[in-house]
């Protein structure tokens, strides 16, 4: 018991300190190395360019850069270790998905638990099978950015992100996907979503956006029993945000679908409804108010003529 | 000529018909930019109100202010029927759809005069079911939108993706009617232009009444109500006209 006890005390004080840390500076000889590499890549437009003619922007925003976590912490060579040779040697990636590959190795050198959960996710198991079009760390994170995960511009931004690939119906089509993202944005959370990118860019919007449903890094297909919006979860899901939710709740999510007669039809037939009722009171008013306007200038015309 | 006054609205009712038009307004202008959230315009409404959160606090707050309006309506229309002050002149009949037919004839010159309309001719009764039937879609959709969770309980959760599209329709329904119908009848009509000051001072002259509600006016001639010393056509070719059925 007093070992436990002990340990607790000393645990906590141990992390109380280093919570009172300062924020991580680089030490004096980090700095100097990553401005001897800034010297050069801040140039605009430097590219490198892969065997397969792809292109890749070797620019560094050394202010981003700075400031973002990698920057505050690391030396380029830490992620960049081969270039510490001036000409740095030639890449061996020969495409760019070899090349994301070889980056997300790296990154989890570090990030152990993300890369872990994300090889578990319909991204990473698809990716591991040879799919070209899945993701992988750099295609959602910009390690020289700082823009980072816990910013209200990252979260505000997600669904555009998703969306690169996500609104896309000639990528959706080959994995039997809906390209959700449209659908998405004219839904009430995307609504919300949408408005405070445009108007409180600062705040991160409350409504929910595609991780807070579908999970990030361990996303799954909805079909996986273990998938945030497996049917059997979805209203669990839902109570995370909603926690009063009633049973009956889940249905309230039109699951991205474009109302027809077999997805929500009710609301379906609620748009045809008002898009016979608004022209048919429009055009009925709008004829009964000319012909009043055209017997009032009749009158007029013939008081006229005869006055 | 003097002009002589029949009153036509009570105080309360004036009352009743700003605070709608205030409310109205209100729930327009913080309402449309939230349908019409990607226009550049509905951008710059939400932004200078505040941000979304405030927008919807406002649009809140007046839907309450409609809310109370129309259940305070209801209620006086209970009362009046109850004592007797109210002749059901909102009811709509067969009449109605007659009156309609014969408007429109008039109006394109088929017939020379217009029908002799009772107080309130088709196009305020118009108006006034579709501002009923509007509040009441509005309100319904609007507190569904308001509470998904606690109406998920007893019902399918659908009806909030619908609710939220015939929020949509509706509003859009109620401004575009209110802008044509309310908008000329009451303001760009040749006749009353700039306003018909009616809801305002409560009356309306008594020539205008004869002309534009005819059957009104002559019940009240004959119930004694009225005195019309101007009325030289009295007894003319627009009085032969038929009588309104009697009102439930």
């Amino acid at each position: 018991m007093v070992p436990i006890v002990l340990g607790a005390v000393l645990g906590g004080t141990l992390l109380g300190a280093a919570a009172a840390r300062p924020p991580a500076v680089l030490a004096q000889d980090t700095r100097q190395e990553n401005e001897a590499c800034l010297a050069c890549h801040t140039a605009p437009g430097m590219v490198l360019q892969l065997p397969s003619t792809e292109v890749i922007s070797v620019t560094i925003d050394a202010a981003r850069f700075n400031a973002s976590a990698h920057g505050r912490a690391l030396a380029c060579t830490a992620c960049h270790p081969a270039n510490v040779a001036v000409p740095h040697p030639a890449v061996r990636a020969t495409t760019m998905r070899e090349y994301r590959e070889a980056r997300a190795r790296v990154c989890a050198t570090c990030h152990a638990d993300a890369a872990e959960t994300f090889g578990a996710s319909v991204h990473g198991r698809a990716g591991r099978m040879g799919f070209g079009d899945t993701p992988n760390c750099t295609t959602c994170h910009n390690p020289h950015d700082a823009a980072r995960v816990k910013t209200p511009v990252f979260r505000n931004n997600i669904p555009q992100l998703c969306g690169t690939c996500h609104a896309d119906p000639a990528i959706m089509g080959k994995y039997g996907l809906r390209a959700v993202y449209t659908t998405y944005i004219s839904e009430f959370h995307g609504v919300t979503t949408t408005l405070y990118k445009l108007t409180r860019p600062q705040s991160p919007t409350p409504a929910a956006i595609c991780t807070d449903c579908h999970g990030g890094h361990g996303i799954r297909a909805a079909s996986d029993p273990a998938s945030m919006v497996h049917p059997a979860n979805v209203l669990a899901t839902c109570r995370r945000c909603h926690p009063t939710a009633g049973r009956f709740f889940a249905t309230a999510w039109t699951e991205h679908r474009t109302p027809s007669p077999d997805a929500s039809p009710l609301v379906y037939y609620v748009q045809i409804f008002y898009r016979i009722l608004i022209p048919a009171t429009v055009g009925f008013l709008g004829v009964l108010t000319v012909l009043d306007l055209g017997r009032w200038a009749t009158d007029q015309l013939r008081r006229g003529r005869t006055g | 000529m003097s002009v002589r006054m029949v009153p036509r609205f009570t105080l309360a009712q004036r009352i009743e018909h700003f605070v709608l038009i205030i409310s109205f307004n209100v729930l327009a202008l913080t309402g449309l930019p939230q349908k019409y959230f990607q226009a550049a315009w509905a951008e710059r409404i939400i932004q200078v109100l505040g941000g979304i959160e405030q927008v919807r606090f406002i649009h809140r707050t007046f839907a309450v202010i409609l809310i109370a309006e129309a259940v305070f309506h209801v209620g006086a229309v209970i009362v009046a029927r109850r004592r007797g002050r109210e002749r059901g002149e909102m009811n709509v009949s067969f009449q109605d759809v007659r009156d309609v037919v014969g408007d429109i004839a008039y109006l394109v010159g088929l017939r020379p005069t217009k029908p002799a309309f009772a107080r309130f001719d088709y196009r305020q009764k118009l108006e006034y079911w579709a501002v009923v039937w509007g509040t009441a879609v509005m309100a319904t959709s609007g507190l569904i939108m308001w509470f998904p969770e606690a109406l998920a309980r007893v019902l399918p959760g659908v009806l909030v993706p619908a609710a939220r599209v015939a929020h949509g329709g509706e509003a859009l329904l109620a401004v575009l009617a209110v802008i044509i119908w309310h908008f000329y009848n009451a303001h760009f009509r040749p006749d009353v232009f700039p306003l018909d000051p009616a809801m305002w001072t409560g009356a309306i002259p008594l020539e205008r009444l004869r002309h534009d509600h005819r059957a009104e006016y002559l019940r009240l001639l004959e119930a004694g109500l009225i005195v019309d010393e101007d009325a030289a056509g009295v007894g003319g070719p627009e009085d032969t006209l038929p009588e309104p059925p009697s009102r439930a």
